[in-house]
Order: C-alpha cells, then sequence, then structure tokens
C-alpha cells in the first residue's frame, strides 16, 4: 500500500496547474470566444478536451490517477461551463453501439462543442421506474423512417439543445425492458414543444418536452430495434459516475468553513461555535473517508478489476454529503439566508445559499433516487432478495444493473 | 389536564379554518405573494371584520383578550394556508409589544387602528452582528432634550414595508451584548432618516432592511422603561416563537398528509409508491415527528400562557425541534415526491421553504438547544 503520488503524476499534476493558470480567463475577455479558445488548446494537448474518451476516439489514455488530478484541479480552477449530456452520455453510446457513418457525423460536432444534446429518458410515468416508459415509436411502412409521439420530463437544457437521445416503445408485446428503442433527432423541428420547469430554487434548467409526430430517419437509429434497453443501461451508469462530485465537495466544504470564519460571534467566529464546528467535523470525516473511497474504486479499475463493491456506495454518499454542506451554508447565513430576490443583504453567501440547497434536495432524486439505489446495492453486492412487502420484477429499476 | 378548546375557540378555527379553504389555493397565493404589496388588503380588512386583529388585546381596550393558545389556533390554521398577511408582524410582534409597553395614550392613539386594521406594525429586533441574539444591540439612541435620536440599521424586518409604525430596539447605555440599556422605540416609519429596502424572502413574504439614520423619536414613543426594554422583547419573541411554531405544525401536517396521499396515487414498479416498506417507514417517522412537535407545541403555549416557571425553557425546546424536524419533514416530503417535489408547480414545496425560513426566525435549532442546555 503505498499513497503518495509517483514522480509522473506529480509532474502530470503540475502541467495540468500550469495549463490551467496559462489559460484563465482575463478580465474583459469574451467568454465564448474563451471558451472555444480553451477546448482547442486542451485538444492540441493531446485530447485533453476529452478527457473520458478512448484514445482510438481522440482522448488522452490517461490511467485513473491521471483522471483523479485532473478531478481535483477542475474543482480548484475555473474551467469552460460544458454540458455533460453529448460527451459524456450519448458518445459512449455512439462509440459503443453507433456505426461508422453515425460515429463519423455526430462525434466531432460534440468534440468541438458545436452541438448541445439532451437527454429523452423520464417520462410522467416512468421516473425510478424508467423501463415502463411509452413513447411511441412507429416505423414506416417502406422502413425508412419512424414517427414519434410521447412526452419526456425532467429534461435538462432542452430549451437549448439541437439534438435529443431518445428512449423510444417500438414495441410493448413483450417484458418491458425489450422493444425500447434508441432514437436521435433535432429539437428545432415541427411537433416539438418544450414547456419550462421551475425548480424550488426558482432556476429554469429541466424542462417537459412534447413530441408529436416527429419523423426519424432510420439511419438515426443506434444500434438495433427494440435493444435501446441495453444501450441505455450502459449509459445510465456513466451518467452515475462523477454525480458523487467528491473533488467539489472538498473544495466547498474549504469555503464553508471561509464563510463560517466571516461571522462574527464576539470575539471568534461561527466556525468556533461548539455546535457549528462539531457538524463540520463530521461532515469532514465522511468526506475525507469517501475520498479514499473513490481512490480504492480507481485503483482497482486502474488494474483492471471489476469495480469493487466500495464503488456502489459513491453517488448516495456523495450526494448525501452535497447536501449537508448546503445545508450548514444555510445555517451559516442565519437569517440572511431566508433573504431572496435580486436585492443583496447580511453575507455574500448567504443568498447563493438557499438557491444551493433547495437545489441540493435533488441530488438524491435525480439519476436514480436513492432509495432505488439501495435496492440495487441490497440485490446485487449484498445479494438479498427482494423485500417481501412488496415484490419488484427483476431488473425493471432504472438503476438495475 | 385539559386539552380541548372552549367553545369560542373552535368557532375561531373553524372561522380561520374557511377562510383558508375558500381563500388559499395555491395559485392565490403566489398571485398575492408576487405582486406588492405581498398580501390582500381585501383579506386584511376580512381579518378586521372577522375580529382575528383583535385577538391578542385587553377587552378594557376593545380586544378579544386572548392568549398564546388563541393565536396557537389561528396560526395553525394559518400555516396550512400559508397566509401572506402580515397577521404575526403586526398583531403579535408590533401589537405584542405595544400592548405590553406603549403608554396609556399611545395604546389609544394607535392599538384602535390596529384592531380596525387601518394601521399595521413591525418588529425591528435584529441586527446582522447580532445572529440569533436579540440583546446584541449596536443600533443607538441619544437622548435629546424631549427626543431621542437613532443611528443603526434593524434587519430582516418583516412587514417594515407597509408598517405605519416599527418597534425598534436600540441601545441607551451598557456595552454590545448587555441586557440592561436597551429600549424599545415606536417610531412612525415615514419620519426623517428612515430608508427601507424591501425585498421579497424564499418562502414568499417580504422583509426589509431598515436604516436609520439621526431619526428623532419623541420620548412618548419609548414603550416600556428606558434600559429596560429587553424584557418585553423577549416576551414578544416568545410569542413569536410560539405563533412560528404553531404556523409549523399547520405546515408539517400538509406536507406528510399530501406526502401520505401522492405516494398512494403515484405507480412505479407496478405498485403504489406507498406499497414500499421504505417509504412506509419514512411516512411514519414524519408523521412521529409533526406529533412529537405538535405535544410540545401544546406544552409550550400552555406553560406560557399560564406563566409556569420553566416555560421559557419548553419555549427553547420547541424550537429546536420544529427547526429539526421541519426540514427532516420538508425534506422527505419533496424526496418522496421525487421530481415532482423539485418543482414550484406542486404545493409541499412551498411549504418546505416556508418551513426553513421559520428555523431561522428568532434563532435556529442548534441556538435553542444550547440555550436550553445552558
Amino acid at each position: 500500500m503505498d499513497i503518495e503520488l509517483s514522480a509522473e503524476d506529480l509532474g502530470f499534476r503540475d502541467e495540468v496547474v500550469s495549463f490551467f493558470a496559462e489559460n484563465a480567463h482575463k478580465d474583459g475577455e469574451d467568454y465564448n470566444q474563451w471558451r472555444m479558445d480553451w477546448f482547442a488548446k486542451a485538444k492540441d494537448k493531446g485530447g485533453w478536451d476529452v478527457p473520458k474518451w478512448p484514445t482510438q476516439f481522440g482522448g488522452p489514455g490517461w490511467s485513473p490517477t491521471q483522471h483523479y488530478i485532473w478531478e481535483q484541479e477542475t474543482a480548484i480552477h475555473a474551467t469552460p461551463w460544458d454540458m455533460p449530456f453529448g460527451l459524456g452520455m450519448l458518445a459512449p453510446i455512439v462509440m459503443n453501439y453507433g456505426n461508422e457513418a453515425q460515429q463519423k457525423r455526430f462525434l466531432p460536432d460534440i468534440r468541438a462543442r458545436k452541438v448541445n444534446w439532451c437527454q429523452g429518458y423520464s417520462e410522467p410515468g416512468a421516473g425510478s421506474d424508467l423501463a415502463s416508459l411509452r413513447t411511441k415509436a412507429v416505423l414506416s411502412e417502406d422502413g425508412t423512417y419512424y414517427t414519434v409521439t410521447g412526452t419526456k420530463i425532467w429534461t435538462t437544457m432542452a430549451h437549448i439543445a439541437d439534438w435529443i437521445f431518445c428512449l423510444t416503445r417500438t414495441d410493448d408485446s413483450g417484458r418491458k425492458q425489450e422493444g425500447i428503442t434508441f432514437l436521435l433527432f433535432p429539437m428545432n423541428q415541427d411537433g416539438i414543444e418544450v414547456t419550462p420547469i421551475i425548480t424550488l430554487g426558482g432556476a429554469h434548467s429541466v424542462n417537459t418536452v412534447h413530441i408529436t409526430d416527429v419523423k426519424v430517419p432510420v439511419e438515426n437509429r443506434i444500434g438495433e430495434e427494440g435493444k435501446g434497453w441495453t444501450y441505455a443501461k450502459g449509459l445510465l451508469q456513466h451518467e452515475r459516475t462523477g454525480l458523487a462530485g467528491v473533488s467539489r465537495s472538498l473544495v466547498a466544504l474549504e469555503s464553508l468553513k471561509d464563510q463560517a470564519r466571516t461571522i462574527a460571534r464576539g470575539n471568534s467566529t461561527l466556525m468556533d461555535e461548539p455546535a457549528f464546528k462539531a457538524k463540520v467535523a463530521d461532515l469532514e470525516v465522511d468526506l475525507m473517508a469517501l475520498e479514499f473511497t473513490e481512490l480504492r474504486s480507481l485503483a482497482s479499475a486502474s488494474a483492471g478489476a471489476a469495480p469493487g463493491p466500495e464503488s456502489s456506495i459513491m453517488k448516495l454518499k456523495g450526494t448525501e454529503i452535497q447536501q449537508r454542506i448546503q445545508k450548514l451554508t444555510v445555517e451559516a447565513g442565519g437569517l440572511y439566508s431566508a433573504a431572496w430576490g435580486a436585492t443583496s443583504v447580511g453575507p455574500s453567501f448567504a443568498r447563493a445559499g438557499m438557491g444551493g440547497y433547495l437545489a441540493s434536495r435533488g441530488y438524491t432524486i435525480y439519476g436514480g433516487a436513492s432509495e432505488v439505489q439501495k435496492d440495487v446495492i441490497a440485490k446485487n453486492v449484498l445479494g438479498l432478495k427482494k423485500s417481501t412487502s412488496v415484490q419488484t420484477s427483476k431488473e425493471n429499476g432504472r438503476n438495475s444493473s | 389536564m385539559n386539552f380541548d378548546y372552549t367553545d369560542e375557540q373552535k368557532l375561531l378555527k373553524d372561522s380561520v379554518q374557511r377562510f383558508v379553504a375558500d381563500h388559499y389555493a395555491l395559485e392565490n397565493r403566489i398571485k398575492l405573494a408576487s405582486n406588492a404589496p405581498g398580501f390582500s388588503a381585501d383579506h386584511w380588512k376580512t381579518f378586521a371584520e372577522l375580529g382575528w386583529l383583535t385577538l391578542t388585546f385587553d377587552e378594557a381596550e376593545g380586544g378579544f383578550g386572548g392568549d398564546q393558545v388563541d393565536t396557537m389556533i389561528v396560526m395553525e390554521e394559518f400555516g396550512k394556508g400559508l397566509v401572506v398577511e402580515p397577521f404575526l408582524a403586526s398583531i403579535v410582534l408590533g401589537g405584542g409589544a405595544v400592548r405590553r409597553g406603549a403608554s396609556k395614550a399611545l395604546r389609544e392613539a394607535v392599538l384602535p387602528g390596529v384592531m380596525d386594521g387601518s394601521i399595521q406594525l413591525a418588529l425591528g429586533y435584529a441586527e446582522e452582528q447580532a445572529r440569533f441574539d436579540l440583546d446584541d444591540v449596536v443600533t443607538s439612541a441619544r437622548e435629546d432634550g424631549d427626543h431621542y435620536v437613532l443611528n443603526g440599521t434593524k434587519s430582516m424586518v418583516l412587514n417594515a414595508e407597509t408598517a405605519d409604525f416599527i418597534v425598534v430596539s436600540a441601545r441607551t447605555s451598557g456595552g454590545q451584548v448587555d441586557t440592561d440599556g436597551i429600549t424599545l422605540f415606536l417610531l412612525d416609519s415615514t419620519s426623517d432618516g428612515v430608508e427601507r429596502t424591501n425585498f421579497p424572502t424564499v418562502d414568499g413574504l417580504r422583509a426589509s432592511e431598515v436604516k436609520l439614520t439621526n431619526v428623532r423619536v419623541p420620548k412618548e414613543g419609548v414603550l416600556g422603561e428606558v434600559d429596560k426594554g429587553y424584557d418585553i422583547l423577549n416576551a414578544v419573541a416568545i410569542d413569536g416563537i410560539l405563533a412560528i411554531a404553531a404556523e409549523a405544525i399547520g405546515a408539517m401536517e400538509i406536507l406528510y398528509k399530501d406526502t401520505v396521499e401522492y405516494t398512494q396515487q403515484r405507480e412505479q414498479f407496478d405498485h403504489p409508491l406507498s406499497e414500499f416498506q421504505v417509504l412506509q417507514h419514512r411516512m411514519v417517522e414524519m408523521f412521529m415527528e409533526y406529533e412529537q412537535c405538535k405535544s410540545l407545541l401544546y406544552r409550550a403555549t400552555m406553560e406560557t400562557a399560564q406563566g409556569s416557571p420553566g416555560a421559557e425553557r419548553t419555549v427553547h425546546a420547541l424550537k429546536h425541534l420544529i427547526g429539526k424536524a421541519g426540514a427532516f419533514i420538508g425534506e422527505n416530503a419533496v424526496q418522496l415526491h421525487g421530481g415532482m417535489g423539485m418543482t414550484e408547480e406542486l404545493r409541499i414545496g412551498h411549504y418546505f421553504k416556508r418551513l426553513l425560513v421559520i428555523d431561522l426566525q428568532f434563532g435556529n435549532s442548534d441556538h435553542h438547544l444550547q440555550k436550553f442546555a445552558a
């Protein structure tokens, strides 16, 4: 056992840090231009614009440790805004299950950040139980296109997306995991209507997408008809990686402490108050442990082994920790955490604190509710039979694997 | 031992319940909250007509002569509808300070208007450096002939935007955190030197920063004795805590009941969510927390109304539990509603946000646990 980074890894860290420093956004610089330049320069570094892509598609081929270092440094430094849907979710599916023409058609634009994608997955009646989705796709008699009709919900960034990757039902005669087909189509066309959903923090990022008689050429189908669930399951695993957000939490915890130190209490600060301090410490202990849980998973992945049981707890623990940090930020803001709207009153962090806390309540819902996640661990990791009070049919959970 | 309401109290509860049922559909509440002045003048008039605005004032002065139990009845029902009218700010807080501290002449000048709804009040007790401590007061009041001259900023003042008079705490002597040396003043909100910065709060209500620059208040505007305002302020804060705790109970009831109902309707994995044991237990816990809060609310309210020794410690216990249980119930109501729980479209998010703010008002859960343990 050795917890020191190797000389190569330390060298890599230096290289990453100096890349970030050299290409930091300067005051007054046009943001979008900077963003495009940043990705271009990252590409020239040898695939740093697509860190998770395999080398045959232009990725850097980093070791797990290098990925970990990258995650840590991106949490500390300001890097350009990016969307995960095309880059991290669709691209792996296209690489694994798409044909060569599709790879040539879709991957370059994703890599160049030219096309924004959204994920057409959940439906009003299909949330945790995703396989019960009903958006219908009917193949034309000549077999050249599908006609798609249905409603998708919780579609993040649908209002700015150019394309959607969508799970549709082409057959409802068998098991519900069968008969699902994976289609890609543009958002800007007749028959697609995007309605915003305003969430508790007052933000608009998710939407309802109504799809009515939208024609999708068969060339836009990934893989075989009816096999979409298999592809989607692979994609869900991608969605889950990164949701733990350990690096971001480490940074957020430090800023929480800094914020609490700005709240004067007599001759000391809120950070010295026993009750508050104990909660921060309790949080820090859990986060320290989770950081090493992540490293253990990385190490076994690095040795080529299947992910160990420890990797299954990452999303659960990670999102819980993110929520606790947000909650303590609200506590630190005191009465000022209640202030809302444009007027700034009290400590500068208080306004964002409440918004962040409210948004964080979704972390244990989106991407698979924690309760479902625990069912999966009980079954797959602990090998337990389904609980006796309810019989859920096998493999129908969003997070079943 | 008797936990029953009197016939009069039952009538009061029924009439508030009916008002909430008739006027507080979520869309109405959102509409009221998002347009100035943040509540309905018509509703306020109705409150006056129904006599609710007289609730806490002495019978001899035209009031209903009610105590904290009566306020509790009203506030619990208000909590079920997330009522935005400034009953708490004007009647419980501002009115509570005036009726306790104002001279007979001042009471006669102000209270009839408060009770008929034509005058509104507010209480400015918080200051930024004070966090949750009522006795940490930097705002100063300097004697100048037959006036006091006030300087400082009172923070997060509920209803200051529409209040005609604002009760503020200011330091007339002593050090920053001495309980002695605090004096309460009733100031006309249109006085020279009063500058209000108004803003919404996350729960759909409104508050203000009230900056006082050489504001002259005549000596008749002193509530209670000079330097001895803390006891009145503390008594008003206790009434405030009891009132918002009752409101919280109303909100908690909606949250747990809506969750029980929703999980019976929503099906996933071919079953209603309510059949999943893990969710059943969670809802049982929400219910248990609600009942425990209600018990402490009754205990603290009755002890306070009856002047029992130790009542204040029970109030600390109550405010601690309300904050803790409020977060638990609110967070789990959202969690069990899934994605829908995260939207502004369902009412549960709105109740959750009110509970979050209730925890922050008059000291959060930690603050009161420390006071309780002290």
